[in-house]
Parts: C-alpha cells; structure tokens; sequence
C-alpha cells in the first residue's frame, strides 16, 4: 500500500540519512583518501596516487599488522579462558551470589576505561607496587621496566575486555540445561569430559559472541598500546593516530585505516557465516517438566 | 537373585527436611520394580541416590552385594531415564545413543553395531541423523531410553518418564516399555506418581509416603491388601470403617461399627474380641440394587446421595446410616437393563466379607487422599 | 564438586585482578606522598587540586554539553530508526539494519578516523560542534538497539484494544505507546548518555583546539606522566558510576522482580 510506503519513508530517512551521511561516506572516504597525495601542510594534494599503497610494503607495516593480530588473538584467548570458569561458576551461583557476582562483574565495564588504563600506568611504575612485589620476591632485576612493553599492552588489554567476554558466556550459560552434565555423567562420562563435550558446545553460541566482542575492538586498539607499550610494541591504531597526528599524513592514516577496516570484516563475516548454518537449532534450553 | 540391589537403611537431609529416612528396601534381579507416592514423598531422592547423584546422610547402596554408595556417577553400572530426556542438543540422535559407549572405548564397529540394534528396537533407526528439537516427545523418551539401555546396566533407572506426555502416548508407551523390558531383561527402577502406570508396568512396588515405605508388595496384593490407610487411599478409592471386634466365628471376625450396624470380615490378622479395627472396602466391590440383595453376610439399605457416570462405569454415593459410601458400577449393560438409580432413591447395599480388609495402620489425614465430592448441604 | 572449586578460584582470583587497580587508585588519591607506593598519610591535598583546576572544569562542561545534545538528538533518530526496523522487512530496512548496527562493532579509531576525513573533505574546522556530532553518529544505533529490543517484547494487542475502545492513531501514540515504550527510550538515551560522557577515542579525532572534553584532558594528563590529581578526578568519577549504577539497579530490582 502507497500508504505504509510513504509512512516507512518518514520513519527511516532520517536515520537512515544521517548515517549515510555520518558513516557510510566517511568508510568509503577513508578508502578514497588511501588512493590520495600527501599535502606538506597536512591536508590532502589534488589527484589520485598509488604511492601511498606502496608504502604499506615498507619493512615497519607488516611487523605492526603482525603485531595487532598477534595481541589481539591472543588477549582473546586469554580472555575465553578465564571467562568460561567465571561464567560456569555464576550461572551455578545461588540466587542471592547471583546478583552480587553479576554486579561486581559487570561494574568494571562502567568505569571510564582511562581510568583503568591508569590504574595500571601507576601499579607498573618502576616505583609503583607490582615492581616493588616481584623485587621482593626477586623474579625481576631493579634496572627492569615493566611498562612500554608488550607484556603490559597484553595486560591492560585483557583487563579491559574481560568483562565484555563475561557476559556473553555467562547469558549462554544461564540458560544452559546442567541437567545435561547429570545425564552425560550417569552414562560414564567424568565430569571434566562432561565439561568439554556437553557444556562447552552447549555455550558455544556465547563463546563465539565473546570472541567477536573482544577481537574486534582489540584489533582496533588506540589508547592502550599508546599509553603503555613502547615504540616496540605499536599496534595498529596508535599507528593510524601517529599518522593522523603527529606525521600529519592523511593518506598514510587512511590507508592503515583501510587496512584495518579490512582486518576487521573477515571475523564478522566468519561469524556471520557460522551463525547462518544453524539458524534453527536452539541452543541447550531447560525443557518444562 | 533376591538382593540384587539392595538399599541399607538409606537417610538423606536437605537443610531441615528428612527427604528419606531409615529407608531399606530390597529389589530383585530383572524385575520391574516401582516407586510410588506424591510429591516430595523421597522417590525421585532415592532413585538419585541410586544413580550416584546424591549421597546418602547415612545408610549403604548395595548392588549385587558390593557398596556402590562411595561410587561417583560415572562409576556405578547403573543408568538414569531422564524426566526431561536430557537429550545432547548439539548430537544427533545416533550420537547421542554412541555417547556412553564411545567413553567405554570400544571398537567403532561395535559401537556402530549395537547403537543400531538399539535404534532397531526403539524404532527410530530412520531417524538416527536427526537432531533431537527435530522429533516429537515420545521418539525423545525412546532415544533417552535407548542411551540408557545401549551400555548394558545392571540397573535403568526411570525418573517419571512418561510425564511429558499426552494420556493416549502415555498408554502407548507404556505398552513399549514392557515389551523392551521383556527383550532385554534389565532390572527397572521406575519412579512415577501415576497409580496406573506403576499398576500396569511393575513385578512388585514400593508405596513411599513422607520418606517412608508404607509397603513393598505385586499390584495385586497392595490394590487388594493394603497394610495402612494410606496405601488403600492412595492407590484407587476406598471406604473406611471403624469398628471394634464383638466375635471370632472361625475364620472371619464380627465388627460393630458405630453408625452403621454389624459387618463380617475375613480374619486374616487374628484380631480379638474387643479390638480396635479400621475397615477398607474398595467402592467395585460393593453392590447396588432396587431389590434387596442375595449374597453376603453384609447388607445395608441406604439412599442415592449422589452419582457421577463415567463411561465405562458410573459412581454412587450412598447414605448408610451415618456413613457416605463410594460406590463403582460397571455398565455391562446400560440402557436395555432396568432404569438407572436416582438421585434420592432408596437402594439396598452390601458386599461380600471376603472382599473387606482390616489395615494395619490408619491415620485419619490420608481421608483427603480419597477423591468423594464435598458433603452436601443438609 | 571438585571442578566447582577450582573454577571458583579462579572467579575469585579474576575479580580481584579487576578490582585492585581499582583500590590501589583510591587508596592513592588520599594519598599524601607524591608516589603511588609509599603512603604518606591521609590527605585531601589532590581534590582541592582538582578543583581549582580550571581546564578540567572547562572539560567538564564541555562533555556533559556534548553528551546532552548528542543524546537528545540520538534518541529522537534512534527510535525512529527501531520503530522502522520493527515494522517494516523491505530491502531499505536490511541495509538501514546494516547502517545502525555496523558503528557498534567497528572499533572507535575507524569511527574517528572516518568522521576527520569527512569534516576535512568538507572543510569544517574542528570544534566542539564536530564532536556532538560524531557523538550523536554512533549514539544512534545504541538508542535503536535498545529500543528495538523493547519493542520486539512489546504486546501489541494492546493498541488493538485502544483501538477497539476507539482511539484514533494520535491518541494512541501519545496516551498509549509512548508511555508503555517510554522506559527502554529511557534505558536507550541513558546508555547513549554514558557512551558520549565516556569516549575519548572519537573525541579525540574529532576535536580541534579549544575544544576539549573530560575524556582527552585527563589523556593529556596522563600522557606524560602518573599526576596525583587524576587518581582524585578517577575515584569521583567511579563513586558517580557506583552510585548511578546502584540507583538503576535499586529502580529495576522492583520492576523485574
């Protein structure tokens, strides 16, 4: 009807507009600009160039790019690992922990997460208690710098995106059926078997949401391997920063940019794909009685 | 073997509540053995305890005479049928009966070889690459069955699994049980709160009431010799009478009771003169007529209070003195025979002194387990 | 079981790598001495610091001015947007789906990088004007999100009964929908609220000189060096967190349960 057609217009161009506009042609200008001289005062020179593609093949790039997969595969798995046992033992909590345990999860991810970062500038200070601790315990000599390194950058990265992997597992595991372990162990299985081959493809749906949500904003990291790793240890996003604001080279910027862009569309695809292929099955909900 | 699993004064607590207390009973080798009761009555606990889910305050599990009770789950020769069906969701239905024997870490052919008898014999072997939200509840209960089944336990344990179903289903499957339990021979726990199933299903059962057993026995001899009040109650319908013993002549007893008149009864207690006795007598074992009946020692004359018709066979409530009895009437024929009894009409009453029981025990609270419609307004 | 303890050992040893940072940062801005490990005796030294400190109440300003123009005009396109999301299934509405939830998983330095080129492309010079309204891009699809959550629970058979009692299609958008919608357009510009009040990343790119946000002061502070005065600026910030986190939970705690 023309009428519901004109009514669903109303109601989506203006959103629709302001993030064509706001989103859409900003990504498809980041790939345009790549194409782009660089102007000597920081703008952008007239006409269309390959020469800044070529420069990606520059020695520095591939270590980065190396480096930002590396980093980031890594504090993902480091993550899963850690929120699966957090999870399991929430999900079995009894109801009065329940909430508490959610609550002191979940609180973490509301704090301004520069105020995390700092927490930790100030704990691995060469003055700072961590490095006062481990030279107590003599597991580090006192010229040691624990900060600018990637071990720290891998720290401060998974202590902001653990509790963004928490709930996803933790909502997939609240509504697994633990009937299920019961069953797989009365016919023999023990209860770490039952672990690995009933509950952990019972959450998987929570696992994979998990990963997502911590690779992809991992990859894209800015602030944290800025703040506390070295030259050593840069990543891809304080790389583009770099480019943007301290070598003034948009171009340069917006081809890592691209690049990243690119990097970050294969996981969402794979997810994409991995969730079409089992649209109907449900995941291991508890059946009524 | 008369102990083949054997359950030594079994207790168990949770927080305040005994859910099964000084619990000891005996089951035998192949036999379909049932638990039955109400809820909360200790069946699905001990059919737990069994399993290795729960571990028993006090008291042993013995199974072929070796104490399983420190055993884990995973341990026991024993298998669970779940309520729920517990199916594996992400399996298909051959995997999921493949589970228990894949951990037994037998040769895939072998493995291959008995799941598919098993499906054979819980007809679904057509359906064994479906996933289990892909089939209706009564194929769930059978691959639930035929995981359990396909490891060879000494035991199968059956946690209300008929529950879930639709009545005719239930009918139905039941039917299968029995004819899988004549294939393989297995001994069968089977836990249900359905008089009828455990009735129709079982070679003995256990009546449990509160944690307690109120009595081990066949259908027949818990239907027809209830031991307490609460098993005649429990199990059917029943009318209870209370008396005292005013003469033994020979095998069968004289009760005056209060509000009704004199009753004989079968003596197979040995009661005395004098004695306290409670009475139950089944509401089909009783007799209706407009003309005054023939046989046995008991007759009454009473009026229609109330009448219920239910097919097959229909319900009188008949005033007799100070007594409201339950009556059953089987319609072998209805309407071809004489007019059906009226509300308000006079009948004569009695059934035969064989078919009354003395009980052992009586507590006037199990009354509210008997399904009478509430008094009417004098 | 025995699994269950390990597992609780490590639940147990997780929340408290997430909360000693935390302490420590507290601790420390009460913290007399200058460095972080030695204690020096209970001050409030760095709080009248930071109070007297100019620019961070300039930057406090600054944020809460963007943060409410940005969630304002956020709420109105973001529930717009879910409401034809919910409602209609074309092919518009896959790609409008696409465009709404693309920002919420494309990292930040993308989001930011984008919008520089864009206000650059068109010569915009960069202020607290191009802040509100890289912050308003990506609050939209956090308000839609929300909101088209809340209306795929909604019962719908409840504007057919005002229907049936003959309400016209105004009424029953002001005296019946809005209201019943009201609460997830609230929990949606809520969480829009504290998004804006909290990036810096976006805000970073997108700001020019003059126009600083609460987010990229306290980064200059921090960049050099670990001044006292943010663990002082950090614990007011989380006492605020705590106590509107609590405060929503007391107001839901009733109504879920």
């Amino acid at each position: 009807m023309r009428r519901s057609r004109r009514s669903e217009c109303w109601l989506t161009l203006p959103s629709l507009l302001w993030l064509a506009l706001f989103f859409l042609l900003p990504t498809l200008m980041v790939f345009s600009t790549s194409f782009r001289p660089a102007d000597p005062y920081g703008g952008l020179g007239s006409g269309w160039t390959l020469e800044t593609l070529a420069r990606l093949y520059s020695p520095n790039y591939p270590a980065i790019i190396w480096r930002t997969l590396w980093l980031s595969a890594v504090t993902t798995l480091i993550c899963l690992l850690v929120a699966v046992p957090v999870a399991y033992t929430l999900a079995r909590a009894r109801q009065r922990f329940k909430r508490l345990l959610l609550l002191l999860v979940v609180l973490p991810f509301w704090t301004n997460f520069l105020i995390r970062i700092f927490a930790w500038k100030v704990l691995l200070h060469p003055e700072g208690l961590v490095k006062q601790g481990l030279l107590l315990l003599g597991l580090v000599a006192p010229e040691a710098s624990l900060m600018y390194c990637e071990g720290a950058v891998l720290l401060v990265l998974v202590y902001t995106y653990l509790p963004f992997a928490i709930l996803p597992v933790y909502a997939a595991a609240e509504r697994f059926d633990f009937g299920l372990l019961e069953a797989a162990q009365d016919l023999g299985a023990r209860p770490w078997r039952a672990f690995c081959t009933v509950f952990l493809p019972g959450v998987r749906r929570g696992l994979l949401a998990a990963a997502l949500v911590v690779f992809i904003p991992a990859l894209g990291s800015y602030v944290i391997p800025d703040i506390m790793g070295g030259p050593a240890s840069e990543m891809l996003g304080n790389k583009i920063a770099q480019r943007v604001f301290v070598d003034r080279n948009l171009p340069q910027a917006s081809a890592l940019s691209a690049l990243l862009t690119l990097a970050v569309m294969v996981p969402l695809l794979l997810a994409l794909l991995l969730n079409r292929k089992r649209p109907e099955e449900p995941v291991a909900l508890k059946e009524g009685a | 073997m008369d102990d083949f699993l054997l359950f030594d004064r079994v207790s168990k607590r949770f927080d305040q509540d005994w859910a099964v207390r000084e619990l000891t009973l005996a089951i035998c080798q192949g036999e379909v053995f049932s638990l039955l009761g109400p809820s909360g009555c200790g069946k699905t606990t001990l059919l737990r305890i069994c399993a290795g889910f729960e571990q028993p305050d006090s008291g042993r599990v013995l199974l072929q005479g070796r104490d399983i009770t420190a055993l884990p789950p995973h341990k026991r020769p024993v298998n669970t049928v779940f309520q729920n069906y517990a199916l594996f969701p992400h399996l298909t239905l051959r995997q999921n009966v493949a589970f228990g024997l894949k951990l037994e870490k037998l040769p895939r052919r072998d493995i291959d070889r008995q799941v598919e008898a098993m499906l054979e014999l819980v007809q679904l072997r057509e359906q064994g690459d479906k996933k289990p939200h892909q089939i209706s509840g009564g194929q769930k209960q059978r691959v639930a069955i035929a995981r359990a089944l396909v490891k060879r336990p000494k035991v199968l344990l059956l946690d209300e699994p008929l529950a879930a179903l639709d009545l005719k289903l239930r009918k139905r499957m039941l039917i299968e049980l029995d004819e899988i339990h004549d294939e393989v021979g297995t001994t069968f726990v089977y836990v249900t709160h359905d008089q009828s199933e455990a009735m129709s299903l079982s070679d003995r059962l256990a009546v449990m009431n509160d944690g307690q057993i109120e009595q081990v026995g066949t259908p027949v001899e818990v239907y027809e010799a209830p031991e307490s009040s609460f098993t005649a109650a429990f199990i059917g319908d029943t009318n209870f009478f209370e008396g005292r013993v005013v003469a033994q002549e020979g095998d069968y007893c004289r009760l005056a009771i209060e509000g009704l008149g004199e009753v004989w009864c079968y003596n197979d207690r040995g009661r005395r003169q004098g004695e306290l006795v409670y009475l139950s007598v089944r509401p089909e074992k009783m007799r209706l007529s407009r003309q005054p009946l023939e046989l046995g020692r008991n007759r009454f004359s009473g009026r229609v209070e109330d009448k219920v018709y239910l097919g097959g066979e229909s319900r009188f409530w008949v005033r007799v003195g100070e007594y409201r009895l339950a009556v059953a009437v089987q319609h072998s024929r209805y309407l071809l025979d004489q007019q059906p009894l009226q509300w308000g009409e006079e009948v004569a009453l009695g059934w035969h002194e064989d078919d009354g029981y003395m009980l052992q025990r009586y507590a006037e609270e199990h009354e509210a387990l008997l399904s009478l419609p509430p008094e009417d307004e004098a | 079981m025995r699994r269950c303890a390990a597992f609780r050992l490590i639940t147990a040893l997780c929340l408290l790598f997430l909360y000693l940072p935390i302490v420590i940062l507290v601790v420390n801005s009460f913290n007399a001495s200058r460095f972080g490990s030695v204690w020096g005796g209970f001050s409030l030294h760095w709080y009248r610091a930071l109070l007297a400190n100019e620019r961070v109440w300039q930057a406090l300003v600054n944020t809460l001015l963007v943060a409410l123009v940005a969630t304002l005009v956020a709420t109105v396109l973001g529930t717009l947007a879910a409401f034809a999301l919910h409602r209609y299934h074309s092919r518009w509405q896959q790609l409008h789906y696409a465009l709404v939830y693309a920002p919420l998983v494309v990292p930040d330095v993308l989001l930011g990088m984008s919008l520089l080129l864009l206000f650059v492309h068109l010569g915009v010079s960069l202020g607290l004007t191009t802040i509100m309204l890289a912050h308003t891009s990506f609050c939209i699809s956090y308000v839609a999100m929300v909101v088209l959550a809340r209306l795929q629970d909604f019962d719908f058979s409840i504007i057919e009964a005002a229907q049936d009692l003959g309400a016209g299609w105004w009424t029953i958008l002001w005296r019946v929908f809005l209201p019943l919608l009201a609460p997830g357009i609230l929990a949606g510009s809520l969480l829009a609220f504290t998004l804006s009040l909290d990036d810096f990343v976006i805000s970073f790119f997108t700001a020019g000189p003059g126009s600083t946000t609460l987010p990229i002061q306290i980064y200059s502070m921090m960049r050099h060096g670990t001044p006292p005065v943010i663990n002082a600026l950090s614990t007011l910030l989380l006492v605020l967190t705590f106590a509107v986190v609590f405060a929503v939970q007391r107001l839901t705690k009733g109504k879920l349960q």
